[in-house]
């Protein structure tokens, strides 16, 4: 008997795991408050980055990361085949760039146990560097090369992912305003600001820095804080081109195959404020400088912002809820959640469909483990 | 009662906790940690801030300006050299006369290198820094710091981020004795009971980082790292009692008995 799956978010990471349980036989309906891909999904700069955004250590996160990225070349594949929708998979590898001899312990540090979990880092530096990417600033050092990491054009990406949804039979509802979960002990059942009423068997509560709305219906402690991201782009189809991401101690820059330049990204702590501030950008602004020359005096064409959905520990809530078994969440994935969205979704049909977890997985990223047992 | 101040340098401290801004999983988190710690001295690493501009640096933007002292350290630096060019960018950036020297030579490890150590801090101390050089637990070293003028000398009571508390509690307490600087225990802690522990071994602070950015509440656990100070910081002055080898009854009835 096919279960009945009622998903609540469609962003990345509620659109993939609708496509995988789609893909495995169950009924699927996604609510979307607003527009698939409005907030965080369509805002991200789509790095693919889990050695670049994992510098300390190979620890439970970067191996869930480092994983999602293994299972990117298929997934892509999968959704641009059955989507139709064009969007651009670039694999570029990265490279984090040093200004100062006193970068090179910590870099080296990091090509050492970075490469006994599938990088094939190297330390370029001098004539080489530039050789690889001839617009940096000649005031680099050296800089650590992932050749392994990739950028996804993420607002392209996220529309072929709907698309792919909609074509395998996944029913999206949009516009649906507030939605709140009334009913998760039996049966699920969530109703929309218009009243209407959606029934399923499990509930896949994907709603990113809104998750915590869901706390107190739980009675379980949800961490989850909207950390805004701002981010900026500029037109450089008339400057030499940039072959890599280029991560540096402040932020990154990916050169995307649209001719633009994307420059990401702030973290501020400005609760549900979308808003693009000035000194935000300025900031950007002041680093690109140093690290590509060319950009300095050009104006960004385009500047927006996302709500990140950041946890209390730095980690994302993936699985079912202990004492509310009907209900899993998929959020909380902050700086990561396109990288993230494959994974996420195999493990939550994983969940659902009763089959293996890692004990890792279950126990790290258990939307439980908040809540301790005050006694 | 006369309050019981931390001295460094010219500055006296309500709170005997250092704190570092790295690691944390997020600046709402790092902000709220920071608060619930009441440290007032901050260390985050030079090579990591944008000195041209601290206050858009990713990190210090998020700190309330005015509230810490700050406390750059010259981790990365694998010589004395290097890590005396650091010190030069930070205070010339005009953020803090404060430096840690941290200097290690193995990028695995991370142990610092006191050889080098002790040069940088003899040189820091002529040029006016008040230094706090970050060494390993030994005794000898931690005493020659001192006399090259550390304003605090902070020995590890583990390597980086390792958490495996005091190894070595015997020579943390020879390095109180024999001190007449503060010191600080930077590294290697933790939980509470390790940072009870160091500070009933009577050393003067605590420095952390790892052990409040990667718990699973980091806000939590900063308050209880406070109180962990504060409570072991007074049962080192309250004075414990003696270890006996045998029980002896807490009532003292002996003398009521009739004769």
């Amino acid at each position: 008997m096919s279960q009945n799956i009622i998903i609540i978010g469609g962003g990345i990471i509620g659109l993939s795991c609708a496509y995988e349980l789609r893909m495995r036989g169950f009924d699927v309906t996604v609510l979307e408050a607003r527009r698939c891909g409005g907030q965080a999904s369509g805002a991200a700069a789509g790095m693919l980055a889990p050695f670049s955004e994992n510098t300390e250590g190979p620890d439970a996160f970067f191996r869930l990361c480092q994983f999602s990225l293994l299972l990117y070349p298929e997934w892509q594949e999968q959704i641009r085949s059955i989507s139709g929708v064009h969007f651009e998979y670039a694999n570029t590898g990265s490279l984090h760039i040093a200004y100062h001899a006193a970068d090179l312990l910590s870099l080296e540090g990091r090509r050492l146990w970075q490469r006994q979990y599938g990088s094939s880092g190297e330390i370029v530096s001098g004539a080489e560097l530039f050789r690889m990417e001839p617009a940096l600033s000649r005031d680099v050092l050296a800089a650590l090369y992932t050749p392994e990491e990739s950028h996804i054009y993420a607002p392209d990406f996220i529309r072929a992912l709907e698309q792919a949804c909609r074509i395998s039979g996944v029913l999206i509802k949009e516009e649906l305003g507030s939605i709140r979960l009334v009913e998760w002990d039996r049966h699920i059942a969530v109703s929309a600001a218009d009243g209407t009423v959606f029934y399923g068997d499990r509930l896949v509560a994907s709603t990113g820095a809104w998750a915590q709305e869901l706390s107190e219906q739980l009675g379980l402690p949800i961490p989850v804080y909207p950390i805004r991201g701002q981010i900026c782009a500029y037109r450089t189809e008339t400057q030499p081109p940039v072959k890599h991401m280029v991560f540096f101690n402040q932020g990154y820059l990916v050169a995307k195959a649209n001719g633009t330049m994307v420059c990401g990204a702030s973290e501020d702590v400005a609760g549900y404020d979308t808003s693009v501030t000035e000194r935000g950008i300025e900031r950007l602004r002041n680093w690109n400088n140093k690290v590509l020359p060319f950009l300095e005096g050009q104006l960004p064409f385009h500047s927006w912002a996302g709500l990140r959905p950041a946890t209390q520990d730095g980690y994302p809530l993936i699985g079912p809820v202990e004492g509310a078994e009907r209900v899993l969440m998929a959020a909380g994935h902050y700086r990561n959640g396109i990288l993230l969205s494959p994974v996420t979704a195999k493990f939550i049909a994983d969940f659902i469909e009763n089959r293996c977890v890692p004990s890792e997985v279950r126990e790290m990223f258990s939307p439980s483990r908040f809540a301790n047992a005050w006694i | 009662m006369k309050p019981d101040l931390l001295r460094i340098g010219d500055y006296e401290l309500r709170s005997r906790f250092l704190i570092g801004t790295g690691l944390f999983p997020n600046p709402y988190v790092q902000m709220e940690a920071i608060k619930a710690s009441e440290a007032e001295v901050l260390t985050f690493a030079i090579r990591r801030i944008n000195l041209e501009s601290s206050a858009d640096d990713s990190i210090l933007q998020h700190v309330e300006e005015g509230k810490h002292i700050f406390l750059p350290n010259t981790s990365g630096a694998s010589t004395a050299d290097e890590a005396v060019r650091i010190a030069r960018l930070a205070r010339a950036s005009g953020l803090s006369d404060w430096i840690k020297v941290e200097i290690s030579a193995n990028e695995r490890t991370l142990m610092p290198d006191p050889i080098e150590t002790l040069k940088a801090t003899e040189i820091l101390v002529k040029e006016g820094f008040t230094v706090l050089p970050y060494t390993s637990d030994d005794p000898v070293i931690c005493k020659r710091l001192e006399e090259a003028g550390a304003a605090a000398v902070m020995p590890g009571a583990a390597p980086i981020g390792t958490g495996l508390g005091i190894l070595n509690a015997y020579n943390l307490g020879l390095i109180v004795e024999e001190a007449h600087v503060p010191i600080i225990v930077d590294a290697g802690l933790g939980s509470a009971s390790d940072v009870a522990q160091a500070m009933e071994l009577g050393v003067s602070g605590v420095l952390m980082n790892t052990p409040v950015a990667k718990a699973r509440d980091p806000v939590m656990m900063a308050t209880a790292m406070k109180l962990a100070i504060q409570a072991g910081r007074q049962s080192y002055l309250a004075g414990r009692i003696a270890r006996k080898q045998y029980a002896s009854a807490s009532s003292g009835f002996d003398e009521f008995i009739l004769k």
